[in-house]
């Protein structure tokens, strides 16, 4: 009994000391924090409600810390540190974990990021949670009409406030082989190959021409995607399917029920085979669209499957602005061949849009680092040359540019092409809730088309799922 | 003759085994000789010449020497600190009966349910107010409390460690921490080294974390700075850079392998209790 209270002591004794000995260096710490610790405090506390406050406080230290999703802004700030001396510390934080970074950060109450930044998805919350800085108090009203009016658009909180503004515009396009439209349609002018693609039943039409002479018109089946969100996916509250959306899945379903595509996946290995030449088609048993499951990684397999195919040549691909860039890295030997022309709606996807950190100390410099960024035409120049081929905001810069070739587009003047479709996109048709609407109405498509469920089964399926994620949306079946 | 044919075919099965573990391996190692835009539109084992572009991508991005470092700096202290005083308290649950040994050993398994991510933001706050933003000591510290490595000793101490020689040890004078260490470590040193090759891999791979606590780039960790090469219009092209920092950054994993699976196998057989 006694050795038994004597190993309980010790092992208490044990226990304590191990505590003591970690607990000394927080203790130390947390000491030396104590001056500072109630400021921190009552800046945690009023961290939502800072956005809408005026502590512009100066503190002109020439420092700057950048928080982005996009190398991009790298290059930016260099050049930025360049013209101005002010140094800028740029932390490049991966895409995906970008959101929980800035929220755990930002309510934790951290002041360091001067700027954040955002993609179109994920500001709708940011500004909800009061992230980002009232720019209109910065001056940002008197910039209005400088830039493309949808970028302008997506930086504003429901409130019509500006918290954000890109330097890019991302408007889609369809990019088209001008040899194969010659010879199909007698003429590769993207104003007339944008009427074969001006609806969906004309696609489908288009579709057809394209395989009565051995070519396919798309890799993928999704390459439309981009210029399906004709219609808001909520309207005050409420579900609203639109009958271009109806039309949307009916292309598509047709599209892959009548062999229209190559049967690639977008992002995959023949999908990006099919920018630089011929690729056998695929057909629905090798191409599993569900799980992925083809071996189009396995170059081998892939070959043997794929031998005894017909091979064709892939007509089009639908792309935003940036598609520029992956098609100049992928199109080989068809470089110069492509044209981009209009697709059936105005549409988008993606872009980085920065704004200011509400709980920055710097916010002066900041704005003027938001406005080195996007207002300045200098820069805009600067950006266009450096990125080889980026469309920027700026309408100025486009405008100056609207007579470049690129040598690759066969010589198409693509700024004053994207400017145009950026003035066609009307942002009010883009809602919180398109990246889980839009993947279930995906989910649909792909179950009707691959014939795993009746177009009324996979409907039910779609309501429910949205009934589910988002109770607060009304429906009507 | 029958006895060779058997040897034969679970040869030829190990074998068989024994590519499929090292096909992705070579993969990755193939793949980091070659561009992005090659890995997107091919596959082969035939390595190709772009491994000095790969490493200018890299080099362009972060500098590779200086993540390892503050991942060694991390994953170390982690690990041995995870290693001894889980050991140190599984013994002392294993061995000593106490009131509320049963409640305490609860009160470890229950916290080994509870995932860690759901306090981030508290935590984060925590780490603020204490200063310890953009330091290690939020990374390292923590790593002492391994429920589930103690769970682990913990069976381990009971199932092999006979109380008697504990016993034994008292009669002849030892203190209590001196058994401990010259007594149990060695004979715990099998469990030890596999939750110490864990450990290791899991603290050199811990992403979350370290992304939100660390907010300077020359103090990310390997994992921060390697996902930066994906936050990048050029995705594509840069996955030849990716691999090549993966494999490059497995070498320390390997190596932790290689020298704790010395002692899972050396002390298996060591020093026991005649019955």
């Amino acid at each position: 009994m006694k050795m038994k209270k004597l190993l309980a002591l010790v092992l208490a004794g044990l226990m304590t000391a191990s505590m003591v000995g970690c607990g000394s260096e927080d203790a130390g710490a947390s000491a030396s924090s104590g001056s500072s610790s109630s400021d921190s405090s009552s800046s945690t506390s009023t961290s939502s409600a800072a956005a809408d406050s005026t502590e512009a406080t100066v503190t002109g230290d020439g420092k700057l810390v950048v928080w982005t999703l996009a190398a991009d802004l790298k290059q930016f700030a260099e050049r930025y540190t360049e013209k101005t001396g002010v140094q800028v510390e740029t932390v490049v934080i991966e895409p995906a974990e970008y959101p929980t970074k800035v929220q755990t950060a930002i309510m934790g109450g951290e002041k360091e990021p001067d700027i954040i930044v955002g993609e179109p998805q994920m500001l709708e919350d940011f500004f909800d949670n009061g992230f980002f800085a009232n720019l209109d108090e910065l001056g940002a009203k008197d910039y209005e009409g400088q830039i493309v009016d949808y970028v302008w658009k997506v930086g504003q909180d429901a409130s019509g406030v500006q918290r954000a503004i890109s330097y890019q515009i991302t408007p889609a396009g369809i990019y088209y082989r001008r040899d194969i439209a010659q010879e199909v349609f007698g003429t590769d002018d993207p104003d007339e190959i944008g009427k074969k693609f001006a609806d969906y039943p004309t696609i489908l039409e288009t579709a057809k021409a394209l395989k009565a002479k051995g070519y396919r018109i798309f890799a993928s089946d999704s390459e439309i995607n981009y210029f399906s969100g004709d219609s808001a996916w909520v309207v005050d509250g409420a579900l609203n399917v639109s009958e271009a959306r109806f039309d949307y899945m009916d292309l598509v379903v047709s599209l892959y029920q009548n062999d229209l595509t190559a049967y690639a996946n977008q992002w995959s290995t023949p999908w990006f085979q099919a920018m630089s030449g011929d690729v056998p088609i695929l057909t629905a048993e090798i191409q599993n669209y569900e799980d992925d499951s083809v071996n189009v990684w396995d170059a081998e397999s892939f070959a043997e499957a794929t031998a005894d195919l017909e091979r064709t040549t892939v007509f089009a691909f639908g792309l935003p602005s940036w598609g520029v860039l992956t098609m100049r890295d992928n199109v080989g030997e068809t470089s110069g061949k492509w044209g981009v022309c209009a697709g059936p709606a105005y549409g988008f996807g993606g872009g980085t849009y920065i704004g200011i950190s509400s709980l920055s100390e710097r916010k002066d410099t900041a704005w003027d680092f938001v406005k080195f960024c996007t207002l300045n035409e200098e820069t805009a120049d600067w950006w266009i040359e450096a990125s080889q081929g980026d469309t920027v905001s700026l309408i100025s810069a486009l405008d100056k540019h609207k007579d470049d070739e690129n040598p690759i587009y066969g010589g198409e003047k693509l700024y004053s092409f994207w400017l145009e479709q950026a003035k066609g996109i009307d942002y009010s048709k883009v809602t919180k809730y398109d990246k889980v609407i839009g993947d279930a109405w995906g989910a649909a498509i792909g179950a009707i088309k691959t014939g795993q469920a009746t177009k009324e089964e996979a409907l039910n399926t779609f309501y429910d799922t949205i009934q589910s994620t988002y109770p607060e949306i009304q429906l009507n079946r | 003759m029958g006895y060779a044919i058997k040897k034969g075919i679970l040869y030829l099965l190990l074998v068989l085994l024994a590519a499929m573990c090292l096909l992705p391996f070579l993969l990755m190692l193939v793949n980091a000789t070659r561009s992005g835009a090659e890995i997107s539109t091919s596959f082969t084992f035939i390595p190709s010449s772009y491994l000095k572009e790969n490493w200018q991508i890299l080099s362009d991005y972060f500098d590779l020497f200086l993540g390892m470092r503050n991942s060694l700096i991390v994953a170390v202290p982690a690990t041995l600190l995870g290693a001894y005083f889980s050991a140190l308290t599984a013994y002392g649950l294993a061995m000593y009966k106490f009131k509320g040994n049963k409640i305490i050993f609860g009160a470890i398994l229950v916290f080994m349910m509870i995932p860690g991510q759901l306090s981030l933001i508290g935590f984060y706050q925590l780490c603020t107010k204490l200063h310890l933003v953009n330091s290690y000591v939020p990374l390292v510290l923590p790593a002492i409390a391994a429920p589930g490595t103690v769970f682990f000793l913990r069976q381990y101490i009971l199932s092999s460690v006979p109380p008697s020689l504990v016993e034994a040890a008292r009669i002849d004078g030892a203190p209590e921490l001196y058994s401990f260490h010259r007594i149990i470590l060695p004979l715990i040193a099998p469990a030890m080294a596999t939750m110490g090759i864990m450990g290791f891999i899991g603290n050199w791979n811990s992403y979350l974390l370290p992304m939100i606590i660390l907010n300077k780039n020359e103090k990310f960790t390997l994992p921060v700075m390697m996902a930066t090469l994906r936050a990048s219009l050029d995705m594509v092209r840069n996955q030849g850079a990716t691999y090549l920092a993966v494999a490059i950054s497995v070498i320390p994993i390997l190596l932790v392998f290689c020298f704790f699976s010395k002692y899972i196998i050396s002390s298996i057989s060591a020093g026991a209790v005649k019955e």
